[in-house]
């Protein structure tokens, strides 16, 4: 169990980031993941697939703890935190990257939509294989991918503009 | 079918609609440069995020990271060792809550009551693995795993920062050292380094004598703690 749960590391790691918007808080969401996954080992089904297993209990956690923070209401929004971002160099550079660029369209998007997304688009899963980690019916990973990308389509096309008007 | 236009473009662009379905939305797309050009900027946008984050599951963990997690294999050797020991190849068998728990230190009074026990066998009686133990000689003793020899009696390696030593033990709650060798540890860190040399083979030949079975868990371990040691597995 351990070592099937350390070769998955690397794409729960990636899939946590995308879900948390960046590193630290995307490395928290793992940690904890792993946490419950090894507490709670014995409600892993054998046979079934152990990643997918672990992305829904990431997925779990992370709406879990997004709750709490609106409860407490010291949600920070995106664009918000953009700006902060801008006041050290080397953040500032990431935050001209691509990556930095991704980030935003998916924090962009609601938890639901960017679990599926992340794991279609980035993990590349099948839409069977998403709907089984999430638990959701098929039609419903179709449906939230459509949207998804709609409004990443807007996220992106504001950064465009944004960047002819600065001059980039 | 009752999946909306955008719907089905999401679906054409993951590859999941049927032989049919896809020859009919792409006769759409050819007959409307809209949708063609959602389509393509649909396709682009997913390629820079999926490129942006393909980096991000090809960087390796970091053993520290592993550490926290409870995930990690003992620190790599200190020097190279083409034939490496065994319990370097298991990974540690400690669970997260374990591991984040270090600061736990179990201080061993010379008489609280095991009087007829050393303090090193009431150190390995209660220690629980990656936790440390002082003993009143000034030592600090880390056990490290814990696994069952084949003639039944429990085994734990453990550390002291200078050595690593395999002890087993006996019916009454005695640990005996089968066998010791040079071992470092890093200071300030949970993690445990086993250097690399001709001591090793000294372990090795206890651990084949033994005929050790693999470590037990945490679960396991703190059970047979809780349980003096007294479990049947």
């Amino acid at each position: 169990m351990r070592a099937a749960i350390v070769a998955v590391l690397p794409r729960l790691r990636r899939f946590c980031q995308a879900m948390a918007g960046n590193g630290p808080d995307g490395d928290d969401l793992m940690q904890a993941t792993v946490e419950r996954a090894l507490t709670r080992s014995s409600q892993f089904e054998p046979g079934t697939r152990l990643d997918s297993w672990m992305f829904r209990i990431a997925q779990n956690l992370h709406i879990d703890g997004t709750r709490a923070v609106r409860r407490r209401g010291t949600a920070v929004d995106v664009e918000a935190l953009h700006g902060l971002a801008g006041s050290d160099g080397r953040q500032l550079a990431e935050s001209r990257s691509d990556l930095a660029a991704a980030q935003r369209a998916l924090q962009a998007l609601p938890d639901d939509q960017r679990a599926v997304f992340a794991l279609v688009v980035i993990e590349g899963r099948s839409y069977r294989e998403t709907a089984d980690a999430l638990d959701v019916p098929i039609g419903t990973v179709m449906s939230r991918l459509a949207r998804a990308r709609g409004r990443i389509a807007e996220t992106l096309a504001d950064r465009q503009d944004t960047d002819r008007e600065t001059g980039r | 079918m009752t999946q909306s236009r955008e719907e089905r473009l999401a679906a054409w662009l993951d590859g999941e609609l049927t032989a049919s379905e896809r020859a009919a939305f792409e006769a759409e797309i050819a007959a409307d440069p809209e949708l063609a050009a959602l389509a393509e900027e649909w396709r682009a946008n997913d390629s820079l995020i999926a490129g942006a984050f393909a980096p991000l599951a090809e960087a390796p963990i970091d053993p520290a990271l592993l550490h926290t997690l409870g995930l990690a294999e003992p620190a790599a050797p200190l020097a190279a060792n083409d034939n490496p020991v065994w319990w370097k190849r298991h990974v540690l068998p400690l669970g997260g809550l374990i591991a984040a728990s270090l600061v736990a230190v179990l201080v061993v009074s010379p008489r609280n009551g095991d009087g007829a026990r050393d303090p090193l066998s009431q150190a390995l009686e209660r220690t629980p693995s990656l936790a440390q133990a002082k003993l009143p000689d000034g030592r600090s003793i880390t056990p490290m795993l814990t696994a069952r020899a084949a003639d039944g009696r429990w085994c734990r390696e453990f550390g002291d920062g200078r050595e690593v030593a395999l002890a087993c033990r006996d019916g009454k709650g005695a640990w005996i050292v089968e066998a010791s060798g040079k071992g470092s540890e890093p200071a300030g860190d949970a993690g445990f380094a086993v250097a690399a040399g001709a001591d090793d083979t000294v372990l090795d030949a206890a651990q084949a004598r033994l005929k050790l079975a693999d470590p037990v868990d945490a679960t396991a371990e703190q059970a047979l703690i809780a349980g003096k040691w007294s479990g049947k597995e």
